[in-house]
C-alpha cells in the first residue's frame, strides 16, 4: 500500500505567512497572479474553455462533501445568452464537526475570492455570492473587508484589471439554519427566501438564482483553484490519493491533544492523523469510534480504522464517506447512545419541514433515542428505529434526511451491543 | 405516438404531461396531498411515490433493448419518483401501488409519517368524511401505530384573519394555502414559520388573513387545518346534502354548490368550471349562504290600513285581480330584474303580453370599481344578460323614476329599489305596489302586496352572466310546496333517505311558505280566465328556446351536460362590461 508523503507536505491554502489576510501581504506572496495571468495572458489561457479544461483535468472534487469535479460542474453551464448568470460560493459549513472553511477565512479569505474570480470568470459569471453561516459575524466581517480591499485594488468590479470582464462579489449571512447549506436551498435563501431545497430538476446551472444559470462551489474548491492555475494540474494531482487528489483540509476534533484545522494531502492513514497529526488521544485513552467527515458521515469503530486512508475508496471499504474531512475522534470514555442522541437532536431541530419523512422521522429518531438514552427503551425499539431510517433514506428532496438516518443506522449497527444494554430487559425469556 | 406503461398497461400520449395528473385522467388514482392541479407542484407530500424506469432502446436501431427471457428490458430510477411533478417521456414505464409492493409500502410509511404528529381528533374536526389524510389513511395508511412518545404540540384555534381559523396540529404542511396566495389570490399573505416538525402557515407578524378569497384555502386544505369560522361545528359533512348551483351575489356565474341539511343552507363551495371559475370562489359569494335562511319571506303579505299583515295565497290572487282591473293596461309598470331567473323575467314578459300590458322594464344594479378581473365583477345581479337577452328595456334609475310616477301600479321583482335610493318610499304612495320577493327589505315594507317567491335554493331556473354564458341552478331545499323524495332532481341526503317524518331532525320550520315566480303567474291567469301554462323551468326553457332567437337550442339538458352554454353575445343588444 502506498502511502501518503504527508510529512514533507508545505500548505497552499493555509501557509505559515504572517498577516496573509492583508492584501498587500498576500499580494507581495504572488496574491492575485493567477488572477491576472487568466485575464491577460492570452497565450497560456487563450479562452474561458481552456481554465475550465485545466480545472477540470486538475480534478478537485468538491470538498462541501459531495465529491464531485469542480470543472466538470463548471462546465454544465450553458452558453450565454447575456443576461445575468451567477457564481454562489458555500460558505455555510453547518455539519458538526466541520470547520474547515473558517480557517480559510481567517487566514487567507484572498486566495478564496482570487478562486471565486477565477470560477465566474470561466463560467462568465456575472456577480458572485457568497453565503457564510451568521454564527461567523467576525469572518463575515473578515471576508467583507477582503472583497472591499480588492474593490479598492480594481481586482472586483467593472473592468478588472483593465480587462473586459466585469463582476460584482457579495457577502451574504445566513441567519442559522443548517439547511442552508443545501445548495439549493442556499439559493432560496440567498433570494431572501425560506431555505426550502428545491426540487431538481431543473438544477442550478438551468435555473439557479432568480431563475438564471448559477453554479454552486464550496469556498475551500474554490480556494484550490489559484494553486492549479499558477502550479498547472498535473501538480495537483500529483498530491495526495490518486482518485481524490490535492490538498485538503482536515478539521480534527474531539478527544485528541491538539485539535484543529491541518492542511495536508487527501489520503492520509485516519490513525496517523489522530496520533500523530493531532497528537494523539488525549489523556493517553484508547481510541474507540470515528465520524470521518461531519456528523452525517457513518461513524466507524476504532477496529476498523488500521490501513484505512483519508479518502473516498478507502473509506467505502469500511461503509462511510470522506464528506467534509471534518473528523470527529471519540475515546474509549465516549457513551455512543448520548452521542447519537445529540446528533438526532440536531437533526430534528435542524429539518426544514418541507419533506414528510424528513419533518416527521426526525422527530421520531430523536424522540425513541432520549427514550432509549434514558434507560425506557426496549430492545424493539432498536429496530424501530432502523426501520424509520429505511423509511427515510432516498424519499426526500434533499440529502438531510439521508444525512440524518444514516448515523442512527450505522452506530446502531456497528455499537448494537451499547443500545441493548442501556434497553430494559425483555421481559420474554429467550429460549 | 409517444407511449407509456403504467401497471402494465399501454397508453399513448400527446404533449407535456406530469404523471399523477396523466393516471388522475386515466380514472385511475395515486394517493397525494400537497398537489393541486391549478398550482405548482413542490412534491413535498411525498405521498405520490411510483416506481419510475425507461424501456432502454438501442441508440442505433432504435428498437427496444431485450433481455434472455424476451423481455424489454427496463432502467429503473435509482430511487423512487414524486409522480406529480414527473415529466412523461416516450417509453416511460410507471409501477403504482397497484402493482408493485415497494411502491405501496412507501407510501405507507409516508401515511405513517403523517399521522405520527397528527391529533387524530377526527370525531371533533369538521374536515372529516371528505378528509383525503382520513380517506387515504383507510385506503393505504398503516394499520396502528408504532408511535408511543409524545406528538408535537403546534398552536390550535388561531385566528388568521376574520373568516378562517388555523389548527396547526393538524397541518401536514402540504403548503397549498401558501401557494394559493401566491400564485392563485396573489395576497402573499400566507407563509410557513418554524422549522421541521414545528412548521406550519400563518401570517406576517400584525397581519390578518383578510384576502377576498382567503376561504378557497379551507376547501384546497387536505386536513382541518384551516376551518372557516363561520361553518366551524356546524354539522358533519355526510349529514348534508350537496346540490349544484350558481352564485347570486356577482354576474360572473361562479359555480357552486349548496350544503343543506334539513332545509337550511349551511355552506357554499365553489364547483369547478375550467371556463368560469376554475377551482374558486371569492368570500363573499359563501357569506351568501345566509340569504337562503335567514329574513325569508313566508305566506304573502298585504297592507290593510296602512300596516302590513300575513294574508293567504287566495287573498294575493283575489286582491291583485282586482287591483289590475281598476287601473288601465297602459298604467301597468312590470318591472323585471337581473336578480331573478331568465324562467322568472319571461313568466312576466308573457303575462304582460297576454293582458296588453307594456313590455317589462330593468334595471342593472352596478357597484364601479367592484371588479378585480378574477372573480368579482361591477355587475351585483347573476342575470343581467340575461335581461337584455329577453328584450327588456334598459332604465337608468332617472328615467325609471319618471316612469313609476306616471304608473297606476307597479309590479316590481326582487330589486330593493328604496335600499339602492333609486326610489323613495313617498313615490309609491297612491301607486298599488306589488313586489315579488324572497327576502325582506325596505321595498318590501313599502308594498301593498308581497307575493313571497322561491330563491335559486328552491327553484331550477337558469342565469346568464357577464360572459353570455348561460347555466342553471337546481332545487336544494324544500318550501312547504314540494317533497324532496317526490322529486327526483332534489339530491337525498342520509337523513332524507332514512329518517322519517317523526324524527326530530326533520323540522317543518324550515320550509318556507313561497312559490315559484312563474308557479304563481300561471295559478293567477287560470283566475283571470287566459290561462298560460309555465309548469317547471326546464318546460320554460324549451318554450324560451323555441321563441327567442337568442335562445335558440338552449336546454336544460345541454346545460347539464356542458355545465352551461355560451350563448351568442352578438345578439346582445348592449353587452354587459364584466
Amino acid at each position: 500500500m502506498s502511502t501518503v508523503d504527508w510529512k514533507n507536505y508545505t500548505p497552499v491554502l493555509i501557509p505559515d505567512i504572517k498577516n496573509l489576510d492583508q492584501i498587500d501581504v498576500y499580494r507581495d506572496n504572488g496574491g492575485y497572479q493567477a488572477l491576472k495571468t487568466v485575464l491577460t495572458d492570452s497565450e497560456k489561457w487563450p479562452d474561458r474553455k481552456s481554465v475550465i479544461e485545466e480545472v477540470k483535468a486538475a480534478n478537485i472534487r468538491g470538498r462541501g462533501g459531495a465529491g464531485f469535479n469542480a470543472g466538470l460542474k463548471w462546465s454544465f453551464m450553458p452558453p450565454s445568452d447575456g443576461g445575468p448568470r451567477y457564481l454562489a460560493c458555500n460558505g455555510d459549513e453547518s455539519e458538526p464537526g466541520t470547520f474547515k472553511d473558517r480557517a480559510l477565512f481567517e487566514y487567507n479569505p484572498h486566495l478564496f475570492v482570487e478562486g471565486a474570480l477565477i470560477g465566474a470568470y470561466a463560467i462568465e459569471a456575472t456577480a458572485i455570492y457568497v453565503y457564510i453561516r451568521g454564527e461567523y459575524k467576525y469572518f463575515i466581517d473578515k471576508v467583507q473587508k477582503a472583497i472591499d480591499d480588492a474593490y479598492a485594488n480594481g481586482l472586483i468590479g467593472k473592468n478588472i484589471l483593465g480587462t473586459d470582464f466585469s463582476c460584482d462579489f457579495y457577502v451574504v449571512a445566513g441567519a442559522g439554519a443548517y439547511i442552508c447549506g443545501e445548495e439549493t436551498s442556499m439559493l432560496e435563501s440567498i433570494e431572501g427566501k425560506r431555505g426550502y431545497p428545491r426540487v431538481k430538476p431543473p438544477f442550478p446551472a438551468q435555473k439557479g438564482l432568480w431563475g438564471r444559470p448559477t453554479t454552486i462551489n464550496n469556498v475551500e474548491t474554490l480556494a484550490h483553484v489559484p494553486a492549479v492555475i499558477n502550479k498547472g494540474a498535473d501538480w495537483f494531482t500529483s498530491i495526495g490519493a490518486k482518485n481524490h487528489p490535492g490538498p485538503i483540509l482536515y478539521g480534527i476534533s474531539g478527544h485528541v491533544n491538539n485539535p484543529g484545522v491541518y492542511e495536508l494531502p487527501t489520503g492520509v492513514p485516519v490513525l496517523d492523523l489522530i496520533h500523530e497529526v493531532a497528537g494523539g488521544m488525549r489523556n493517553g485513552k484508547k481510541l474507540k469510534a470515528l465520524i470521518p467527515g461531519g456528523s452525517s458521515t457513518p461513524v466507524v469503530r476504532a477496529d476498523q480504522l488500521e490501513g484505512i486512508t483519508m479518502d473516498s475508496e478507502s473509506l467505502r471499504s469500511v461503509g462511510t464517506m470522506l464528506g467534509t474531512a471534518g473528523m470527529v475522534v471519540m475515546d474509549e470514555d465516549t457513551d455512543m447512545v448520548e452521542m447519537l442522541w445529540r446528533i438526532s437532536k440536531f437533526y430534528h431541530h435542524e429539518s426544514c419541514g418541507q419533506c414528510t419523512p424528513c419533518r416527521d422521522g426526525t422527530g421520531w429518531l430523536q424522540k425513541i433515542l432520549k427514550k432509549i438514552k434514558d434507560g425506557e427503551g426496549e430492545i424493539k425499539d432498536l429496530d424501530l428505529l432502523l426501520d424509520i431510517t429505511t423509511q427515510m433514506e432516498g424519499r426526500t428532496i434533499c440529502a438531510l434526511a439521508d444525512a440524518a438516518a444514516w448515523p442512527v443506522r450505522h452506530t446502531i449497527t456497528r455499537f448494537r451491543d451499547e443500545f441493548e444494554a442501556r434497553c430494559k430487559k425483555s421481559v420474554f425469556a429467550v429460549a | 405516438m409517444p407511449e407509456i406503461f403504467i401497471d402494465g398497461q399501454r397508453y399513448e400520449f400527446e404533449g407535456e404531461h406530469r404523471v399523477l395528473q396523466f393516471i388522475q385522467d386515466l380514472g385511475k388514482e395515486v394517493p397525494f396531498f400537497c398537489y393541486h392541479p391549478a398550482m405548482s407542484a413542490p412534491a413535498n407530500c411525498r405521498q405520490c411515490f411510483v416506481k419510475a424506469g425507461q424501456y432502454v432502446k438501442d441508440r442505433e436501431t432504435g428498437e427496444y433493448e431485450l433481455d434472455e427471457e424476451g423481455n424489454r428490458t427496463i432502467r429503473w430510477f435509482p430511487k423512487l419518483q414524486t409522480s406529480c411533478n414527473l415529466q412523461m417521456v416516450d417509453g416511460m414505464v410507471i409501477h403504482t401501488q397497484e402493482t408493485d409492493e415497494q411502491v405501496a409500502r412507501a407510501q405507507k410509511d409516508t401515511l405513517e409519517f403523517l399521522l405520527i404528529n397528527h391529533p387524530l381528533d377526527c370525531p371533533i374536526c369538521d374536515q372529516a368524511g371528505e378528509c383525503p389524510l382520513q380517506i387515504q389513511t383507510y385506503k393505504y395508511g398503516p394499520e396502528g401505530s408504532r408511535f408511543e412518545v409524545k406528538k408535537v404540540h403546534r398552536p390550535k384555534r388561531v385566528r388568521l384573519g376574520p373568516r378562517v381559523i388555523l389548527d396547526a396540529e393538524r397541518c401536514i404542511n402540504c403548503t397549498r394555502c401558501v401557494r394559493f396566495t401566491d400564485e392563485i389570490s396573489k395576497s402573499h399573505q400566507l407563509t410557513i414559520v418554524q422549522r421541521g416538525d414545528n412548521n406550519f402557515p400563518i401570517t406576517a407578524p400584525g397581519r390578518e388573513f383578510d384576502d377576498p378569497y382567503s376561504l378557497n384555502t379551507v376547501d384546497i386544505c387536505p386536513v382541518g387545518a384551516l376551518t372557516a369560522a363561520d361553518f366551524r361545528f356546524k354539522a358533519r359533512v355526510w349529514e348534508m346534502n350537496q346540490t349544484p348551483s350558481i352564485d347570486m351575489t356577482n354576474g360572473k356565474g361562479t359555480n357552486i354548490d349548496l350544503w343543506t341539511r334539513d332545509n337550511i343552507v349551511l355552506r357554499i363551495t365553489p364547483r369547478y368550471n375550467k371556463e368560469v371559475n376554475d377551482h374558486w370562489m371569492p368570500d363573499e359569494a359563501r357569506t351568501a349562504y345566509t340569504l337562503f335562511n335567514e329574513n325569508r319571506i313566508s305566506r304573502p303579505l298585504q297592507k290593510l290600513d296602512g300596516e302590513q299583515v300575513l294574508s293567504s295565497w287566495n287573498n294575493a290572487y283575489a286582491t291583485l285581480m282586482e287591483q289590475l282591473e281598476e287601473v288601465k293596461p297602459a298604467e301597468v309598470l312590470l318591472v323585471g330584474s337581473p336578480h331573478a331567473s331568465v324562467e322568472e323575467n319571461y313568466a312576466l314578459a308573457k303575462f304582460a303580453n297576454l293582458n296588453g300590458y307594456r313590455k317589462p322594464v330593468f334595471l342593472r344594479n352596478e357597484e364601479k370599481g367592484k371588479a378585480d378581473g378574477f372573480l368579482l365583477t361591477d355587475d351585483l345581479a347573476p342575470n343581467t344578460n340575461g335581461c337584455i337577452l329577453l328584450g327588456f328595456d334598459e332604465l337608468t334609475p332617472a328615467e325609471f323614476s319618471a316612469e313609476a310616477e306616471k304608473a297606476g301600479l307597479i309590479i316590481l321583482v326582487h330589486d330593493d329599489f328604496i335600499s339602492r335610493e333609486v326610489l323613495t318610499a313617498g313615490q309609491l304612495d297612491g301607486k298599488y305596489t306589488v313586489i315579488f320577493a324572497s327576502n325582506h327589505t325596505k321595498t318590501t315594507k313599502a308594498a301593498d302586496l308581497v307575493i313571497p317567491v322561491t330563491t335559486a335554493a328552491e327553484h331550477a331556473a337558469s342565469y346568464v352572466n357577464v360572459e353570455g354564458r348561460i347555466q342553471r341552478t337546481f332545487r336544494a331545499k324544500e318550501t312547504k310546496y314540494n317533497k324532496r323524495r317526490l322529486d327526483m332532481e332534489m339530491s337525498e341526503g342520509r337523513l332524507d333517505r332514512y329518517g322519517t317524518n317523526f324524527d326530530n331532525w326533520v323540522n317543518e320550520d324550515n320550509k318556507i311558505d313561497c312559490l315559484p315566480l312563474w308557479t304563481f303567474i300561471s295559478n293567477l291567469t287560470g283566475y283571470m280566465g287566459t290561462e298560460i301554462t309555465l309548469e317547471d323551468g326546464r318546460l320554460i326553457m324549451s318554450e324560451i328556446a323555441s321563441t327567442i332567437d337568442a335562445f335558440n337550442g338552449v336546454s336544460y339538458a345541454k346545460m347539464d351536460e356542458n355545465s352551461g352554454i355560451q350563448l351568442d353575445t352578438e345578439k346582445v343588444s348592449k353587452k354587459v362590461e364584466s
